[in-house]
């Protein structure tokens, strides 16, 4: 789980956050939604390591080996790469795949810290075989170089990567954007089956009725503030959040 | 035609020694877009380095080849933490400020430090280095080949082929390259790229160091020996392209063979000319290398 208290981040001197706050919970599928420049990639960001944050906590919860007890850690202002280390994996905006390696590198380094030591090795390659199950496109590609795969496909590889790391929190940065609309609803259709087998996600997205509609909770972002926030079903039907963010359709 | 042979074949060893110096400058600037300006005198003290620990083990008895083989992990462990040194002296610093020349100066500085250094120990005359191979030119046809040349040739593509299969086919080797490719998702993988960086300037060092010893035999060794040879591969990397490995390699066989040519057929006085235009031509057509994927800037 992941609690976040009152974080503040930005980029030099321009400041895009303004003091947020949210939670998510364990086993949750939480949705950070809001239209563009409202903070919503800064703050995965800020939380993920990617920037340090100048004011606020980041709490990060884990189950404590065989007991039921959760043990908070503040990971607040952690370099990215200690952050992932204790298991909160984030898959970036724009994909970022290392397009001149294979897609099975890219997965393999997914998994790095686990085959480092500072995670639980458990089992590699079942969990390869496990995502080549959940994207059977990668498992046709696994030799092929990561660049050469389409934008559904390196969505799919950037996923994939970041459920290799074993995560306790799994955060996915606009993973519609660019995609053919068919491709949009796979993605979604892939995030609900993640959200079946009770990964905690943080899912950043710009396509908030899909959001809304397969998430547990949501957080509005405006202007680097949350502006509302409560379960997915009352923010999907909470008329300003309709015109705002769902069209006014309804 | 028996001369033009055999000055290709000269060329070839010179030009590898080239190849692995220039090989380092890739190393460094694939993780962190900077380089070691310094990489001359980082083969300069590994070939000292290693001076003055095959004249301590033949000086208890041992054969000359079987000290070369026990001083070259002492030599590569030495340019490691050579490399480590530089990069934290000179690149950290800068890198973390942003600052876009800073390493430039500071590399350039530890250089000269370095020199200096090694004046002091070791003198500034040039010193001899035992051959750990027979110094008899072998005859293949009319061509004459030293022994030890052989060995800078097997030398210098081992190094680079173990590199490579380091990077291709172990979790580290693969951080490196994924560092190389994108820094910050390197970082969301759980790699540690400041360490990368550290790590890329020690290998880079280390090529250094070996090619260093490799070379010291068939030349003379001393503090004034790796600035020439340092510009020099720096463009054989420019000419083979920073981004391509086996770029350098051609690129430094270009520059060792036209050396020589040019040295025999015109004269020594102009040795250095040929290959230096073929830099600024370089530059002009294809600045990224002739093997090179862009690698220019975008302003």
């Amino acid at each position: 789980m992941l609690k976040v208290e009152n974080l503040i981040a930005g980029y030099g001197k321009v400041q895009v956050l303004h003091g947020i706050s949210l939670d998510v919970a364990d086993g949750a599928l939480v949705t950070l939604i809001g239209s563009n420049g409202a903070g919503k990639t800064t703050t995965l960001r800020a939380l993920s390591g990617m920037i340090a944050p100048s004011q606020g906590t980041i709490m990060l919860g884990q189950q404590g080996a065989g007991s039921q007890s959760v043990q908070l850690e503040n990971i607040t202002g952690l370099p990215a790469h200690q952050i992932t280390r204790r298991g909160v994996a984030h898959s970036p905006e724009g994909r970022r795949v290392f397009a001149t390696l294979p897609v099975e590198d890219n997965l393999l380094l997914g998994a790095f810290p686990r085959f480092t030591g500072s995670r639980p090795i458990g089992q590699p390659a079942a969990d390869l075989e496990r995502m080549y199950d959940l994207f059977p496109r990668l498992r046709e590609r696994r030799r092929q170089l990561a660049g050469t795969l389409s934008g559904g496909e390196q969505q799919m590889l950037a996923m994939a990567r970041a459920l290799m790391l074993n995560p306790a929190v799994l955060m996915l940065d606009e993973p519609s954007m660019g995609l053919a609309p068919k491709l949009v609803s796979e993605v979604f259709a892939t995030i609900a089956r993640l959200k079946e087998s009770k990964i905690t996600m943080l899912l950043v997205e710009q396509f908030a009725a899909a959001a809304l509609e397969v998430a547990d909770f949501g957080y509005v972002l405006e202007n680097g503030r949350i502006s509302a926030s409560g379960p997915a079903e009352k923010l999907r039907n909470d008329p300003a959040v309709q015109a705002a963010y769902l069209g006014a359709a309804h | 035609m028996d001369i033009l042979a055999q000055l290709i074949v000269s060329g070839i060893s010179v030009g590898m020694i080239y190849g692995v110096i220039a090989f380092g400058y890739q190393l460094t600037f694939a993780t962190s877009k900077t380089l070691n300006f310094g990489q001359g005198e980082a083969l300069m003290l590994g070939a000292l380095v290693g001076l003055t620990t095959i004249n301590f083990l033949i000086a208890t008895g041992m054969g000359t080849l079987l000290a070369f083989i026990l001083m070259l992990p002492i030599v590569l462990i030495f340019g490691m933490m050579q490399g480590a040194v530089v990069e934290f002296l000179g690149v950290r610093q800068a890198m973390r400020t942003k600052s876009e020349a800073g390493w430039i100066m500071a590399t350039i500085a530890l250089g000269i430090i370095f020199k200096n250094l090694a004046e002091n120990f070791w003198g500034r005359d040039a010193l001899r280095f035992p051959s750990p191979l027979p110094e008899q030119a072998l005859s293949v046809g009319a061509v004459r080949i030293q022994p030890m040349e052989i060995a800078i040739l097997l030398g210098a593509l081992g190094l680079m082929i173990a590199v490579e299969v380091f990077n291709r086919k172990s979790i580290y080797g693969k951080a490196v390259v994924a560092t190389a490719l994108d820094r910050d998702a390197a970082g969301l993988m759980g790699i540690d790229t400041r360490l990368v960086i550290t790590f890329s300037y020690a290998l880079s060092s280390m090529s250094a160091a070996f090619a260093g010893v490799l070379v010291a035999p068939i030349t003379l060794t001393g503090a004034a020996m790796g600035g020439a040879l340092g510009l020099k591969a720096f463009a054989v990397a420019i000419i083979g392209g920073l981004s391509s490995g086996y770029g350098v390699v051609v690129g430094g066989m270009i520059l060792g063979i036209t050396e020589n040519l040019t040295g025999y057929y015109i004269s020594t006085g102009y040795k250095d000319v040929p290959g230096l235009l073929l830099l600024l031509l370089v530059l002009s057509v294809k600045p990224a290398g002739l093997f090179g994927s862009t690698a220019i800037k975008k302003v």
